[in-house]
């Protein structure tokens, strides 16, 4: 240990604040400039346009919603071609759950995980970088398609036959699958980095039972991620293999199965559900307790919940299947199942209303969104309790009354928290608080909005009117309630137009936020807002669940990290005793030439089988270079 | 970061805006599928040249107005091969190999590859057994058929070729070019020095 001596090497003992910051600004920041800038690996710098793209990405999904609201308007509308139409409810659906819900809420954890678990960046923070650049490529490929007329045009879950090599001409079904594998890379990267981070960064202390509920939920989330998305891309790249090269995966007549993709497909798309929701459940806990003034009741059932949830999620994927003839065993099973995960929601809902119940709320933006959640996310809970049901699924499968309950899950479930999120979270991430006046508007525009542009879709499904038509005939009773459902989604647009005009006048003259705008209890409202980028410049040492409010007058912390360099403390899994000091990896723009190479090699495979071999070759180049040795040794202690 | 003034920034995210509407445009006027085609259009694709021996002549001003659509149009090409099966084609010409009829994919044209022969072979029939499918199909449909099959014989596969059936297909799919694989010399070449292969 003679080179690693304190006194050879500067720590952070005994030195001053002012100093401090001034050494550990030095060894954290990027330079300044376009170049570095790419080359970042700061988890808050990624996160945030990790956020950002995937709200454009919201914008635009939501513009696509308004146009087949317009189509739907009235009968026999002319306004869009059943052509473009079924690329825009691909887009639509395709968008919003991969390029927004999944990417948002990972997102979401690359932010906030390491600030909650009191560490200073992210596990792998380079594989952090590349797993953006990856998807926005993706993001762009799948928008630059539609922009070109040859966005898919299958459904978001692409079907064979109707994707397959025989029903689905042209590039327009490949493109879907390599945008799957684009995204699905960056949401497996971000899982790996999100349960090393949670495994072995968390601060001296916090033992696993002192775990934020957050984390915990983006932990359970990001092993649904990596259990469920090997399932999807094995699926999307037979489907390309189908297309391009004549394998027979999904040809029934070559001894392949048609069904086989609906297994695939939706052994992911369930699990994909709760991917979503998790992570909101966690912010719901979060946010709860700090607008009670109280601990969350029922940490433990929480939790209990939260891990039930992940794996009774992997055994409902086929109630998307009820009408495809399967044995009665197994429509009964996961009938059963189906509903049985029921029970932990239901926990988590009662563990929500028992932390109101006992506390003392404060109705501000947030909790006004919290308290949305509750009640649309149990209306959707309610018709897929109803849906899960054989009998009743087999009536109203394929109507408007699905889509109504999967938005009533999906809006209801993860939007509402997510937005009560970004009112939480943006004066942490910005330094400035968004406006209460707005957010209420914004709120309550939001919650009618939703409410009267799809609860009349339970009732439009339950008159017969299908999913996915691009226009109907006015003989039949739709027109009434799809012109008033148009016309609500006006109110939903303004709402979340309000929304955006909020976030952007508060980015720049909100008001300054101090570290704890709202007087919370978890570790990310111990720093400064917004965070410098070493995060902490001592790591905390947590005693307690609620660690700001059981530790009023001084935090207690750790000293003996190095400042010349990056580093930070690994921990024990269960009981996070410090193990050692790790460096931590410096910027690198090899991530982003690893994407570039990545990219190009997906984006040839759509056209010619021989991209994957060449490919290849770049993409070795640009790992070579990632992983090229330091120089120095790497060091541990 | 550098902090652009509000004018600016506004400018640049309408022009960026205004560039990206404007890309939207042109990508989507770029090759639009048509479920149906207008009647003028549908009757210039009647107007085929054809030289006086009916064996091929010169395409019709629509083709051209059209953008040349039927040769290289994944949409168009695939609806070829559906109605390949649609028409009966198999019949006679089995998956492409022939049968009674002759391959489409030997490397053996008997009126030369031409689409405007292909068209009318289809469209007016030919001696020994050919019918006419005038009356039975749209000109449209008869140009999307001919595209499929010119496609089919060609010896590397476009871009927009189609893929596979689900069926026991015994040849492999348009898009992995069967005809370079199933290229046949014939018995004797009547002009050796063009040589055997394609």
């Amino acid at each position: 240990m003679t080179k690693d001596d304190p006194i050879l090497t500067p720590r952070d003992t005994d030195i001053a604040d002012a100093e401090l910051h001034a050494r550990l600004m030095r060894t954290w920041t990027s330079p300044p400039g376009l170049w570095a800038a790419i080359a970042t690996v700061d988890h808050k710098v990624i996160a945030r346009r990790y956020i950002a793209t995937a709200f454009v990405f919201l914008i635009l999904g939501g513009i696509l919603a308004l146009a087949m609201r317009l189509q739907l308007s009235r009968p026999e509308a002319r306004y869009i071609s059943p052509d473009r139409y079924n690329q825009i409810f691909t887009m639509h659906g395709t968008n919003m759950m991969f390029l927004f819900a999944v990417p948002v809420m990972e997102a979401m954890a690359v932010y906030l995980v390491p600030l909650m678990v009191g560490t200073r960046n992210i596990a792998f923070p380079r594989l952090n970088a590349f797993s953006y650049w990856m998807f926005l490529g993706g993001g762009l490929l799948l928008w630059l398609s539609f922009a070109l007329d040859t966005a898919p045009d299958v459904g978001w879950f692409a079907y064979v036959p109707l994707s397959g090599p025989e029903y689905g001409p042209g590039k327009r079904a490949d493109l879907w699958a390599q945008m799957i594998t684009f995204t699905e890379i960056a949401a497996l990267a971000v899982a790996v980095e999100i349960v090393v981070t949670v495994f072995k960064q968390r601060a001296p202390g916090m033992s696993l039972d002192r775990v934020p509920v957050l984390v915990w939920a983006m932990l359970v989330m990001a092993f649904l991620v990596i259990f469920a998305m090997p399932a999807i891309m094995f699926a999307s790249s037979t489907l390309i293999l189908d297309r391009l090269v004549g394998t027979q995966f999904y040809n029934p007549a070559k001894g392949g199965d048609a069904l086989l993709w609906q297994h695939l497909f939706w052994f992911f798309g369930h699990p994909e559900v709760y991917i979503i929701f998790l992570p909101a459940v966690g912010m719901v806990s979060t946010i709860l307790p700090t607008f009670v003034r109280r601990p969350l009741f029922g940490y433990m059932l929480l939790v209990g919940a939260l891990i039930a949830t992940g794996i009774l999620s992997f055994g409902l994927w086929v109630h998307h299947m009820f009408v495809t003839g399967l044995p009665r065993v197994g429509e009964s099973f996961f009938t059963a199942s189906s509903m049985a995960i029921a029970l932990p929601a239901g926990a988590q809902i009662f563990c929500w209303l028992a932390t109101i119940w006992a506390g003392k709320p404060v109705f501000r933006v947030p909790f006004l969104f919290v308290l949305g959640f509750i009640v649309t996310f149990v209306l959707g809970g309610l018709t897929g309790v109803m849906v899960a049901s054989l009998p009743f699924d087999t009536q109203v499968h394929d109507t408007y009354f699905v889509v109504a309950h999967f938005h009533y899950v999906l809006v209801g479930g993860a939007v509402f928290p997510l937005l009560g999120a970004v009112y939480y979270w943006f004066p942490k991430m910005t330094g400035r608080m968004m406006s209460e006046r707005l957010g209420k508007l914004s709120f309550w525009l939001i919650f009618a909005g939703f409410h009267l542009t799809f609860f009349p879709m339970h009732i439009l499904g339950l008159i017969g009117m299908p999913r996915r038509i691009y226009t109907y005939q006015p003989e039949l009773p739709w027109a009434g309630l799809n012109l008033f459902v148009s016309l609500s989604s006006l109110v939903l647009a303004a709402g979340f137009l309000v929304f955006f005009i909020d976030v952007v006048r508060s980015r720049r003259s909100g008001l300054p936020a101090g570290r704890n705008p709202w007087g919370a209890s978890t570790l990310e409202w111990a720093t400064a807002s917004p965070p410098p980028a070493y995060n902490f410049a001592h790591i905390p040492v947590v005693f307690s669940r609620e660690p700001l409010w059981d530790e009023k007058d001084a935090l207690p912390v750790t000293s003996g990290l190095r400042t010349d360099r990056r580093e930070l403390l690994v921990t024990s899994l269960a009981a996070a005793i410090p193990q050692a000091r790790e460096s931590v990896p410096e910027d690198s723009l090899w991530p982003f030439f690893a994407a570039l190479a990545t990219s190009a090699m997906l984006i040839g495979s759509i056209f010619t089988p021989w991209a994957v071999v060449w490919g290849a070759f770049p993409m070795a180049v640009t790992l070579i270079g990632w992983f090229w040795p330091k120089g120095t040794k790497e060091e541990m202690s | 970061m550098k902090q652009y003034p509000v004018a600016v920034r506004l400018a640049s995210a309408a022009g960026a805006v205004v560039v990206l509407a404007m890309a939207a445009y042109v990508g989507w006027a770029r090759e639009p599928r048509t479920f149906r085609l207008p009647p003028p259009l549908q009757a210039g694709l009647n107007d085929i040249k054809l030289m006086a021996s009916g064996i091929g002549g010169a395409p019709p001003e629509a083709f051209f107005a059209m953008g040349k659509p039927y040769e290289a149009g994944s949409f168009e090409l695939s609806q070829g091969k559906r109605l390949y099966s649609w028409f009966g084609c198999a019949a006679c010409h089995g998956d492409g190999q022939g049968g009674k009829g002759p391959s489409f994919i030997d490397g053996w044209w008997l009126y030369g590859p031409g689409l405007v022969s292909i068209v009318a072979s289809i469209r007016d029939g030919r001696p020994h057994g050919m019918p006419a499918f005038r009356d039975k199909m749209t000109a449209d449909e008869i140009w999307q058929l001919a595209g499929y099959i010119k496609s089919l014989g060609a010896y590397s596969a476009h871009l927009s070729a189609p893929g596979r059936n689900d069926d026991k297909s015994p040849i492999p799919a348009e898009n992995r070019a069967p005809a370079e694989i199933l290229f046949d010399p014939g018995p004797t070449p009547h002009h050796p020095d063009q040589g055997p292969t394609p």
